[in-house]
């Protein structure tokens, strides 16, 4: 459902993204673990048609991110703990205006914006400014955001970065119930616990380049430690 | 395009602009509540000013006044008139009493009397006691006058040989629209490019500090139609604000006519039609401002970012808008292509009811074509990814290090040219320098101060942002030995194009005149009674320009656009600024001619990729000004003193031009 073949992103010199190659199947939720800078936001904007690749390719459900970049779009649910919500709209308004972008017919649209509100609990604030949500209510807008349209597949960029706990489980259960629709889960993240509890593969990129891969098992294996913290940081560091 | 998708964005734009408290102060509070209270302040303010005036009379001193004259200032219960003799101007000034007036000792019955009136021209008090005094002078040189001609026997009717009637044929709306068309298209524009501000920024740089566009911009729809949406919802706001101030302001100065009743002859109200074509007019201005505005401010990442880089912009805008508050600046094909301020002009016509067709057309059709331009470099901004993320983290560092640090990183990136924006920066400098320090180095040295201002002004900082800057300097400069086939086609194209330039420069004189001032300066400049004097000449107007100009404009400026853009953009850009470095405070008309060596030198300078060949021409086309000086008979021969050219010389000139560049190194064998 989602591939990156050889992908690579230059900056200059510098390449923030080299040579990643991956694959996320449906039903599958693949972490994707990093440092700071390694790469991991700069190859899941590539995948988003958000950046343009230097050489390789990205591709969601058979379609080439630079070749059909709006096909991409229409099955890819992206969210990032950086993306705001509009302050100055409702979050049914919100719903309506991603659904209305992405093509939903009027009647489609309307029943798929109530089944959201009331699935992720809006229906309360549902006719309140955004500016004026907690960041937990906000982070539930955003995620009924991303799949307004329904997507395969789905990339989360560090999506529980800054929550509470409360509002983290909110995500965790998102990401467990888009593995039982079929979607094709990639997220990236920095939290361990996160990965144990939701992750099928891990990948780790360092310095761009994806330096080990496979179950929780695999990666704590071929980092030679219990811990995947310790693990993780074996790897990074070479030193497993 | 998807209007459906269009309009979707715009709907959201909308409802989410008008939510936000900036723009709804900008749109509604400004024109429903600005004109009416200003109206009142300015006229309460008014009021209470001169009640202060009159109810305390003015204090006036009259010296050697008779008893008559100072019954008639008395006689005025606006004035405490008295007699002492001490008193001096500077009693005036120190405030002791408002105005002095000083009666010259009467001659014979028949002899005019004297006086004199000492004021203060900067108190309001002493300039009111000045009027009720002038106007009690009057009535006491009407009872003197009315004296001698009873005791001469003569009718009063002796003294008015000439009775001056005047009355004007303008009617009271005629009237209206003439004052309104003074300082309405001013306001009318200016709040419409406000109109225009705020939601701009908004809705670019706003978004993305708010960092919703990324969010946009992952849902399948393609960047221009987002664009489109974002760029009529700014229109259509900035059109709202602009209708809604006119309208209030029509009915505000509707309102105070009529509390003025018949005290004052005017009408301010517009036809129906007029409105209309002034909102039709306001359209592609709108367009102009929107498109500007967004495509500058998506440039930037946050809002602060984007205000401080539009407010230049905005101030700018501002200086055309005033055109129609110059007394005299007629509606002429030439000032129709202003940008804003071939409109503002065309809405002063259009308001005193006397628009010409064809400027008007022109000034819509340029105006529509800016804005297209404008929306092209809007549109081009948008889902570029290094207007989305920046740059890159490093050049988001790189701002927070002090300057020195940045200047000495700036040195040490060696590279072989400048980049386009290092060179445009450093021929700003340079231009700013020259404006301020340079006329002021030629008013106070005259001839020297001119080579003086172009060897310091230009030639060094040319040297000094080659050799400090971390370029390659030769290349900077183009310092390359041309071949002499290159030297050869120079000499063709200058040759050729020096002929074109002068048709230009005669077609130029339909529409733009040359100012006699000019023409005068120009005489003193270029006049030698000597052969030493012929000498000097070419040596300050031909020699020192060609080379001192050349290192600025075809050396670091050309080879800088060299380093990113196509040939044709580098070449008229370059040519451009070279025009724009020649206008002067009392001309335009020095743009198109020295733009059009501009390019020609450019042209060669980016073939041969050396600057001597534009050197050398340089100094043909300025020495042949000499030449016409020396020689005055042979100038006459090929430029008649009304400007027309000797026809012959077009054709030839356009074949050698054309031979010229055709012999010119091709392709560039450094590309």
């Amino acid at each position: 459902m989602i591939v990156f073949d050889s992908l690579t992103k230059r900056y200059g010199e510098v390449a923030a993204v080299d040579r990643l190659t991956l694959q996320v199947g449906r039903g599958e939720v693949y972490a994707l673990l990093g440092a700071n800078g390694a790469g991991k936001t700069t190859a899941l904007r590539c995948l988003a048609t958000l950046l343009v690749p230097s050489s390789g390719s990205t591709a969601v459900d058979g379609y080439d991110s630079s070749a059909a970049p709006l096909e991409v779009r229409r099955r890819l649910g992206f969210l990032s703990a950086s993306m705001g919500l509009y302050a100055r709209l409702t979050p049914r308004e919100v719903l309506e205006y991603f659904g209305a972008l992405q093509g939903m017919a009027q009647a489609a649209l309307s029943s798929r914006v109530e089944e959201l509100l009331s699935r992720f609990e809006i229906d309360a604030f549902a006719d309140r400014l955004c500016g004026t949500l907690s960041t937990g209510q906000r982070q539930r807008v955003s995620i009924a955001r991303a799949i307004v349209h329904d997507p395969p597949a789905l990339v989360l960029d560090e999506p529980t970065l800054g929550l509470d706990v409360l509002s983290g489980e909110t995500i965790h259960t998102f990401v467990a119930e888009s593995r039982e629709r079929g979607r094709a889960v990639l997220f990236s993240t920095h939290t361990m616990s996160e990965v144990e509890l939701l992750a099928d593969r891990v990948g780790i990129i360092a310095g761009g380049r994806l330096v080990a891969e496979g179950s929780i098992a695999e990666i704590l294996a071929q980092g030679d430690d219990v811990s995947l913290s310790r693990a993780f940081l074996k790897i990074v560091r070479g030193t497993a | 395009m998807n209007f459906g998708i269009v309009r979707t964005v715009v709907a959201k734009e909308l409802r989410e602009t008008l939510r936000d408290r900036r723009t709804l102060i900008i749109m509604l509070v400004v024109p429903i509540f600005l004109y009416p209270a200003l109206l009142i302040v300015v006229e309460q303010l008014a009021l209470f000013g001169q009640r202060q005036l009159e109810e305390a009379p003015a204090s006036v001193v009259a010296q050697g006044a008779g008893a008559e004259a100072l019954a008639i200032l008395r006689s005025d219960s606006s004035l405490i008139v008295a007699t002492g003799r001490e008193a001096t101007p500077e009693a005036v000034l120190r405030g002791e009493m408002d105005l002095l007036l000083r009666f010259d000792a009467p001659g014979g019955p028949e002899q005019p009397r004297r006086v004199e009136l000492f004021y203060d021209g900067s108190r309001d008090r002493s300039l009111r006691a000045r009027a009720l005094v002038a106007a009690r002078l009057d009535e006491f040189a009407d009872t003197l006058l009315a004296r001698r001609l009873s005791v001469r026997g003569l009718p009063g009717s002796f003294a008015e040989p000439l009775t001056v009637a005047d009355s004007s044929v303008a009617s009271a709306e005629r009237l209206g629209g003439y004052a309104l068309g003074r300082f309405l298209p001013m306001i009318l524009i200016l709040m419409t490019l406000l109109g225009a501000f705020y939601p701009a920024i908004d809705l670019s740089a706003g978004e993305k500090e708010r960092a919703t566009l990324e969010t946009l911009l992952t849902t399948p729809v393609p960047a221009r139609e987002i664009v489109a949406g974002k760029f009529i919802t700014v229109t259509v706001i900035a059109l709202c604000a602009a209708i809604l101030n006119l309208a209030s302001m029509l009915l505000t100065f509707q309102f105070a006519a009529f509390q003025f009743g018949g005290a004052i002859d005017i009408q301010f109200s517009l036809p129906a039609s007029t409105i209309l074509l002034v909102v039709l007019f306001l359209v592609p201005l709108a367009v102009l401002f929107a498109a500007i505005f967004l495509g500058m401010a998506l440039r930037t990442q946050s809002f602060k970012e984007a205000q401080n880089t539009l407010t230049p912009v905005q101030l700018a805008s501002m200086i055309p808008m005033m055109l129609p508050l110059i007394p005299g600046i007629p509606f002429s094909y030439a000032v129709a292509v202003v940008p804003i301020g071939g409109v503002a002009l065309l809405f002063r016509e259009l308001m005193s009811g006397s628009a010409p067709m064809g400027p008007s057309l022109l000034a819509l059709g340029t105006t529509i074509m800016y804005a297209a331009l404008a929306l092209r470099f809007a549109a081009s901004s948008f889902g570029r990814e290094d207007v989305l993320f920046g740059t890159g983290a490093a050049d988001a560092s790189a701002s927070r290090r002090k300057l020195g640090e940045r200047l000495a990183d700036w040195r040490r990136g060696g590279r072989t040219l400048p980049r386009p924006a290092e060179s445009l920066a450093f021929v700003a400098v340079v231009a700013l320098l020259y404006f301020y320090l340079g006329i002021t180095i030629q008013i106070r040295a005259g001839e020297v101060g001119l080579l003086v201002s172009q060897v310091v002004l230009l030639a060094l900082p040319a040297l000094a942002f080659a050799f400090a800057g971390p370029f390659d300097a030769r290349s900077t400069l183009a310092l390359r030995i041309p071949s002499s086939a290159g030297v050869g086609a120079a000499l063709l194209v200058i040759l050729g194009g020096i002929p074109v330039g002068w048709f230009l420069a005669w077609v130029q004189g339909f529409f733009l005149e040359i100012p006699a001032e000019f023409l005068t300066a120009l005489e003193e400049l270029v006049r030698a009674e000597s052969t030493g004097e012929l000498l000097w000449l070419f040596l300050l107007v031909a020699v020192t320009p060609a080379i001192c100009e050349e290192l600025v404009f075809r050396g670091a400026l050309l080879q800088g656009l060299r380093n990113g853009m196509t040939m044709s953009r580098a070449v008229l850009l370059s040519s451009a600024v070279f025009g724009a470095f020649h206008l002067s405070t009392e001309t335009v008309i020095r743009f198109l001619p020295s733009a059009w060596l501009g390019l020609l030198l450019a042209i060669v300078a980016w073939r041969t990729r050396s600057i001597f060949p534009a050197m050398m021409m340089h100094m043909v086309n300025n020495g042949i000004i000499i030449a016409f000086v020396a020689w005055p008979a042979l100038g006459e021969r090929v430029v008649s003193p009304d400007g027309e050219p000797f026809w012959p010389l077009i054709p030839i000139g356009i074949l050698l031009l054309l031979v010229g560049v055709r012999a010119l190194p091709r392709p560039d064998p450094f590309e």
